[in-house]
């Protein structure tokens, strides 16, 4: 009998003794529950902060215009390899995880956006500028995959060809492609929102209702909408919140630049923007031919005609002997434009002078302004009755002298491909040739067996 | 960090207890022998009957054991022989055993208890002490290799310190881990292989610093009988070791070392600098290009021809291993106490790169009053790990890939090259060393409530703390202002066990043993970073000790913590129970459950319940087999149960945000990480389990046949997450999912002589897996990757399938090489659409087999492993037998085409992937042109010894002392033309680790050495 008592003593301890839940609830430590972490303005804000920092330190630090230039056609890729070559021969595969890893962290302000919005009735008195903001961040994450991930704007003549997928909603769930039409549409939609609900204050780091505007004149002139991008380009330079940067070295300094829509601001300890920049077009420290932007001599000498002020600040022949680098980002940090006035007036004079009639003196206007602080003078200037034709063919030029090294010729190939059917590719490759969109890294196909994958390569 | 003074204290405090020494009343002396061929018994225990008072025999069979007056009877008993009572009939005794098969009387341990191994219902191998520490392997698990069937071991690399990858009876996870549970002295520890991630492109091994000298014996728990009642963790097996303790009588010591040396097994070889030269330029014209290649690393050709840097021997050298233990064991009626201090350096073939294990344990048994025992262990270890970086991180790595021939170590100045890969520079310029420190220690408390009913308290804690420690020069920052930097990142793990079991006994008409056992347990496991330093320094913070505290303390003056918030911190709380009964001798029968909670499960899956019974039925003892006489034992064995797997991240089922530990233009930062998954929960094996134990011909046969079916279900996943939700990943259960292993294991030994003089042996094992992934969920071959590794889970194939391109061969006419499409038809166009199920890491066959001849004092033995079947596949193939690149080329790569007609291996040169059509980039060049079959046989160990005679000893005033060499992997016979064939790269995650064995990307090959060592009893 005494055995039995002890027996069922013991059991009852050891069978009561686990019944605390506390003990096995481990949190990791520092980490906050969606309840805990978004309560107010100051919570949605924060969000919103550390998806900018993560958008300028992992997509937007440089990996993404480097991508573009491998993309285009002004970098001498004969010793790249790997996934650098990959996307040089603008072959890439299902892997590669430069682009992979870029993919997913490029969708992170849609993610983060979607959150804000859907708790959005959390704000109070900044409910408008978080709300501007999630929509703008949410513009940006879209309007950087379909530029990479598709064919562009013009491809087919409704634009149903298969764009990328639009994430409208925070739900984990395996992606669909939207068409290219219902992907602009969104971004559009977006940044019209961002446009009425952001503030007027233009902050480095933060957008206002101008770096919403800017995007839509970007974004409507890729779709060679010219009258929209025209419109939009017109209100963000009519605002005088931005002028030109009397020094080239300024465009990438730190505080020095005024030219600077949105962009994201080095502070010290803090914030280091530009550092694949650096990593890939830095020609002072560490240059190798087989990782680094180093440019082609037909551009070189195209870039560096007499009396080009622009030809002296920012390439060297003789820094790397042997190799045409750039000079533009030798610096140890700088403020990250990621949209400027120079741009901005660009294409308001292209779109000016696709729109003709009164734009058209607004145009030559704008890129004379252009050609006197490229040429330190009026020398190269056009005259005031250009002919349509020459200002459209001035403004691209001088667009690519411009934006070297900023990512911008591969959009500019494909844009004007599907603008005029023309191919202006140096490298003899079509402008919708199927290589020039991304792979889609694999993981969306492992997600969703149907995926449908772009076509890869034929782009020789 | 360590508490080293309370460390310290607490030994000396221990090494103080008094140690009484015993009223003497008579003594006797004797001699045991083996009844079936006269050799002496050495390690025999003499025991007073029905006391726990003994000791044990010397090397030449001999004893003294001081006996209270009124003792009449001995029981003597040995491992491998029958136990004997023998009456104390005169002063000296001279007693010959039996031997018995199988060991039946031999003391196996179990999860939370001991059974008498033919009571044992479920799967379990026993290695012994001595047949762990024959090698000098790097790591005590990686000595398991061979001698356990269905235990695969794979070596990780030739790294001083690197680990192993252990499978028991197959893999059964994804994204899960899929490593047994380590068990020491009854407490889990920490086995984590990614604390420090693959840093450096090394296996990390936390437990690289236990001394294997201290290990009594490890018991592999390898099905549900016996790892169930390890739960939620036992689906990966157990592997319990059990540390020594003191034995009775008088002290004695033993002493041991091990002095060799060591290089490496196999390599690779690479074209010479002229024969680089050649190759690149025959790619260029190749691809139409006259006049001369260019040239990486910035030469012209006229520098490149001067060089040819064989930078593979500038990174070796030959190694030196230096092993010290000493251990003492003495013991009486109130305490047995085991000391044991090692120290050791074992240096690999690569320069600047050794583990040093500096080891002492104290383990105490105390007998408080006959019904209250207590046990006291303690370890300390410490492990120096001198590292140099290796595969894709540098270092030999280097000189496998980046480092040409053509580049020069030094510039025509004298200065480093620094062109390109200079590994000899990184060598020179930089130091990195870990150091790990760990103190195991446990309090056991065992009451014995009533007659036959135990209980038993057991409070373990294990605490690690792992410094890692590097230097790099002014030249290497390229810095002159600076005179090096100095920089530290300090980690600390700690995990606590309390246990508390009953244990009851109660016999039924000597026909009924009934062994009833209930308990419950606590663990608590977490670790946390110290703070990162960087300091300008000339030396090494190890060096410079000053510095550093010099720099915590500016850090904490500036309010910083200095230790960073706690991390995969979790818990387990678990009842268990377990019954065994045995029916006169012969039918076993055992039924055990677990419950186990844990805070890595969601809230909708917070407790499994793991239940499993057994059976056994000694078949021999059967009247019916009595007439049967060349059988001398036979079992049967059965079990069917649960268990899981747990090995994945704690707190994976919160929807989490981090506030950001910087500001965002001045502003707070707020991160999400994490989707909510309340249902996330284990994986779950049903095993099942049969076997026969036989012995025959005189016990001079033994062996055991075992078949295995285990399905496991409710698999983790951690990707095929679509990423454009900007989550790259996700843990959770697959609905559906299903993982088969099922095999056959074969061990057997045969004593062919067994006389007095000669005594020979064999003995072997072999064990076949069949691993099938049934089901994904419906989910793709790219639903998970082993990292780069271009392995697979697809349905149907093995976990771990290579899924690549088929490569046909080159056509004769043009160079080009041609590809199987998924039909089978044949393409000159690559596509990894083309990727199909080829090949698998996972072997065929795994096993070891053995001899052992001895001759008067000389023993002479030899292990061979093996593994027949599975898949190589060379992840740097693609750039070392591919496509020119700016990377080394393996010889075998001049087998390729260069003229219409000629029929070769290798495809024309090119140094654009475009010539291959369809080929993206050289890394996307998956295809079986880099598959090997993974068949190997290797000759593991290789021992000559000798014991000497009890004169000669006693002469020496010594109880025992034996000489030896060994040497480890002398020879390997394989077709793998890139090195090694023992491959177990570092791996990036778990899921890499399930699925990438046998993948090599630049691994450093296994080490090979030979050692002379000396073991001595006084």
């Amino acid at each position: 009998m005494k055995k039995a008592i002890y027996i069922a003593l013991l059991g009852c301890a050891v069978m009561t003794a686990t019944s605390c839940n506390k003990f096995l609830d481990r949190k990791p430590e520092g980490a906050l529950t969606e309840e805990e972490a978004i309560k107010n303005d100051a919570d949605l804000q924060a969000l919103l902060n550390g998806s900018y920092s993560d958008y300028s330190n992992k997509v937007q630090n440089g990996k993404y215009t480097w991508i573009e230039d491998l993309l285009g056609d002004q970098a001498n890729g004969s010793l790249y390899t790997g996934d650098d070559g990959e996307i040089f021969k603008r072959k890439t595969s299902i892997f590669g995880d430069y682009k992979n890893g870029m993919y997913t962290d490029l969708y992170r302000p849609a993610y983060v956006g979607n959150n804000v919005l859907a708790n959005i009735e959390k704000a109070t008195t900044s409910r408008n500028s978080i709300e501007g903001q999630a929509y703008f961040l949410r513009a940006l994450s879209h309007f950087d995959a379909v530029r990479m991930w598709a064919q562009p704007w013009g491809f087919t003549a409704d634009n149903s060809h298969p764009g990328i997928v639009l994430r409208l909603q925070t739900a984990i769930t395996p992606g669909e492609r939207n068409t290219v039409k219902e992907v602009y549409e969104s971004i559009i939609a977006d940044l019209k929102k961002a446009d009425d609900l952001l503030g007027d204050q233009v902050t480095l780091g933060s957008p206002s209702k101008w770096a919403a505007k800017a995007y839509l004149a970007r974004v409507y002139f890729l779709q060679n909408d010219f009258a929209n991008a025209f419109t939009y380009a017109d209100q963000v330079i009519k605002s005088n919140k931005f002028q030109y940067d009397a020094s080239y070295a300024n465009r990438f300094s730190i505080g020095l630049s005024k030219e600077i829509i949105f962009g994201f601001k080095f502070i010290d300890n803090n914030l280091y923007p530009g550092s694949e920049l650096r990593n890939r077009y830095r020609s002072d420290v560490g240059f190798s031919a087989q990782g680094r932007f180093h440019i082609t001599d037909i551009f070189y000498t195209a870039a560096t005609t007499a009396g080009d002020v622009r030809g002296t600040a920012w390439y060297s022949k003789t820094l790397v002997p042997g190799y045409n680098v750039l000079t533009k980002y030798n610096k140890n940090n700088f403020d990250m434009p990621l949209i400027g006035f120079t741009e901005i007036k660009l294409i308001r004079a292209e779109a000016g002078a696709e729109t003709g009639a009164a734009n058209l003196a607004t145009a030559i206007t704008d890129i004379n302004e252009i050609l006197t602080r490229a040429y330190g003078g009026t020398s190269k200037n056009l005259a005031t009755n250009a002919v349509v034709a020459t200002v459209i063919s001035t403004t691209r030029r001088e667009r690519e002298l411009e934006l070297i090294g900023e990512g911008n010729r591969i959009q500019e190939i494909k844009r004007i491909g599907a603008r005029s059917g023309t191919n202006v590719d140096r490298r003899g490759g079509r402008w919708n040739c199927p290589g020039l969109a991304l792979q889609f890294p694999i993981s969306e196909q492992a997600a969703n067996a149907s995926f449908k994958m772009n076509t890869e390569g034929g782009c020789d | 960090m360590m508490p080293k003074r309370s460390l310290v204290g607490i030994l000396m405090l221990l090494l103080c207890i008094p140690v009484f020494s015993w009223a003497q009343s008579k003594t006797v002396t004797g001699k045991i022998t083996d009844a079936s061929n006269g050799s002496p018994v050495p390690g025999a225990s003499v025991t007073v009957k029905g006391s726990k008072a003994g000791t044990s025999t010397k090397a030449d069979g001999s004893f003294s054991l001081a006996v209270p007056s009124s003792t009449t009877t001995l029981t003597i008993s040995g491992v491998g022989f029958e136990s004997q009572d023998v009456a104390i009939a005169a002063d000296v005794i001279l007693v010959a055993l039996k031997s018995t098969s199988a060991n039946l009387n031999e003391v196996v341990v179990i999860g939370y208890g001991t059974q008498r191994r033919k009571d044992v219902t479920g799967a379990i191998t026993k290695v012994s002490a001595e047949k762990l520490t024959s090698i000098a392997a790097p790591s005590f698990e990686a000595a398991l290799q061979g001698k356990a069937p269905g235990v695969q071991v794979i070596q990780g690399s030739g790294l001083a310190g690197s680990g192993s990858v252990i499978r028991i009876r197959g893999i059964a996870s994804i994204s899960a881990g899929a490593d047994p549970l380590y068990v020491i002295d009854g407490i889990p520890v920490i086995a984590d292989a990614f604390l420090r991630s693959n840093s450096g492109g090394m296996n990390q091994n936390p437990l690289a610093s236990l001394n294997p000298n201290d290990i009594e014996s490890i018991e592999i728990l390898k099905d549900a009988a016996a790892a169930g009642i390890y739960g939620s963790r036992g689906s990966n097996g157990v592997i319990l070791i059990t540390t020594k303790r003191g034995k009775n009588g008088q002290p004695t010591f033993n002493y041991n070392n091990k002095i060799g040396i060591s290089t490496y097994a196999n390599k690779p070889d690479f074209v010479s600098g002229q024969e680089w030269l050649q190759l690149r330029q025959e790619a260029w014209e190749n691809d139409g290009n006259t006049g001369k290649a260019p040239l990486p690393g910035g030469l012209t050709w006229e520098q490149a021809q001067k060089n040819n840097t064989n930078w593979w021997d500038e990174l070796t050298r030959t190694g030196f291993i230096n092993e010290h233990s000493l251990s003492m064991t003495q013991g009486n009626k109130f305490v047995k106490s085991f000391i044991g201090a090692t120290y050791g350096e074992n240096q690999s073939y690569l320069k600047n790169n050794s583990y040093t294990r500096y080891g002492l344990r104290t383990n105490f048994d105390f007998t408080i009053t006959p019904k209250f025992k207590a046990t006291l262990s303690a370890a300390y270890n410490r492990g120096i790990n001198k590292r140099v970086p290796a595969a894709w991180a540098g270092g030999l790595g280097d000189a496998m890939s980046t480092a040409l021939p053509i580049y020069p170590i030094y510039n025509d100045d004298k200065t480093w090259f620094t062109g390109g890969a200079n590994p000899v520079r990184r060598l020179n310029e930089t130091v990195w060393r870990n150091t790990d420190n760990r103190l195991i220690g446990g309090l056991m408390l065992d009451y014995e409530v009533i007659k036959n009913l135990n209980v038993r308290v057991n409070g373990s804690y294990d605490y690690l703390t792992g410094i890692d420690d590097q230097w790099e020069s002014s030249n290497w920052i390229n810095d002159n202002s600076k005179p090096g930097i100095a920089k530290r990142s300090p980690y600390r793990g700690r995990n606590w066990v309390a246990s508390a079991t009953a244990t009851y006994n109660w016999t039924l008409n000597d026909d009924h043993r009934f062994t009833f056992l209930a308990g419950t347990e606590f663990q608590e496991k977490s670790f946390v970073n110290r703070v990162y330093v960087e300091k300008n320094s000339d030396r090494p913070f190890y060096k410079n000790k000053s510095l550093y505290d010099h720099a915590l303390d500016s850090i904490k003056q500036t309010g910083t913590p200095l230790t960073g918030p706690d991390y995969n911190a979790e818990t387990f709380a678990s009842v268990f129970g377990r019954v065994n009964y045995i029916y006169k001798e012969r039918y076993a029968l055992q039924a055990s459950i677990r419950r186990d909670g844990s805070s890595k499960f969601g809230p909708n899956k917070k407790y499994g319940v793991f239940p499993t019974v057994s059976a056994g039925w000694t078949i021999s003892q059967e009247d019916f087999m009595k007439d049967i006489r060349f059988i001398n034992f036979l079992k049967l064995r059965a079990s069917y149960g649960l268990t899981g797997n747990s090995g994945f991240p704690s707190g994976q089922y919160y929807s989490m945000y981090f506030a950001g530990t910087n500001q965002y233009n001045g502003g707070a930062t707020l991160y999400p990480s994490n989707v909510a998954n309340p249902d996330l929960h284990w994986e779950e094996t049903a095993n099942t389990d049969f076997a026969i134990e036989f012995a025959a011909l005189n016990n001079r046969l033994t062996g055991e046949v075992a078949y295995y079916h285990k399905k496991t279900t409710d698999l983790l996943l951690n990707t095929a997450v679509s990423p454009s939700t900007s989550f790259g990943s996700g843990y959770r259960n697959i609905e559906g999912s299903e993982i088969l292993n099922q095999g056959i294991e074969f061990s057997a030994n045969y004593k062919v002589i067994n006389n007095k003089e000669v005594t020979f042996s064999v003995g072997g094992n072999i064990a076949k897996n069949y691993n099938e992934l049934v089901s994904l969920g419906g989910l793709s071959a790219d639903a998970a990757g082993g990292g780069s590794n271009d392995t697979r889970v697809v349905e149907g194939y093995p976990i771990g399938t290579n899924y690549l391109v088929r490569y046909y061969g080159v056509d004769p006419n043009d160079g080009l090489p041609i590809w199987y499409d998924k039909t089978g038809k044949l393409t000159k166009t690559f596509s990894l659409d083309n990727r199909m199920p080829v090949g698998s890491v996972v072997p065929d066959f795994i096993g070891g087999f053995n001899h052992n001849l001895t001759y008067k004092g000389f023993e002479f033995s030899s292990l061979w492993v093996f593994t027949i079947g599975g898949n190589i596949y060379d992840g740097s193939g693609k750039r070392q037998a591919g496509v020119i690149t700016d990377w080394v080329i393996r010889k075998d790569q001049l087998d390729r085409w260069r003229e219409p007609g000629d029929v070769t291996k290798y495809p024309r040169l090119t140094m654009n992937t475009g010539t291959y059509a369809g080929l993206s980039s050289e890394w996307q060049y998956n295809s079986t042109m880099f598959l090997y079959d993974a068949s190997y046989l290797r000759l593991r160990e290789l021992s000559l010894g000798y014991r000497f005679s009890a004169k000669t000893l006693t002469n020496l005033h010594l109880k025992g002392a034996r000489v030896f060499i060994t040497g480890m992997n002398l020879l390997t016979f394989s077709k793998y033309p890139g090195g090694d064939p023992e491959i177990a790269r570092d791996f990036e995650n778990p899921t890499d680790r399930n699925l990438s064995p046998n993948i090599t990307y630049l691994t450093p090959p296994q080490q090979k050495s030979w050692v002379i060592g000396i073991n001595v009893n006084f």
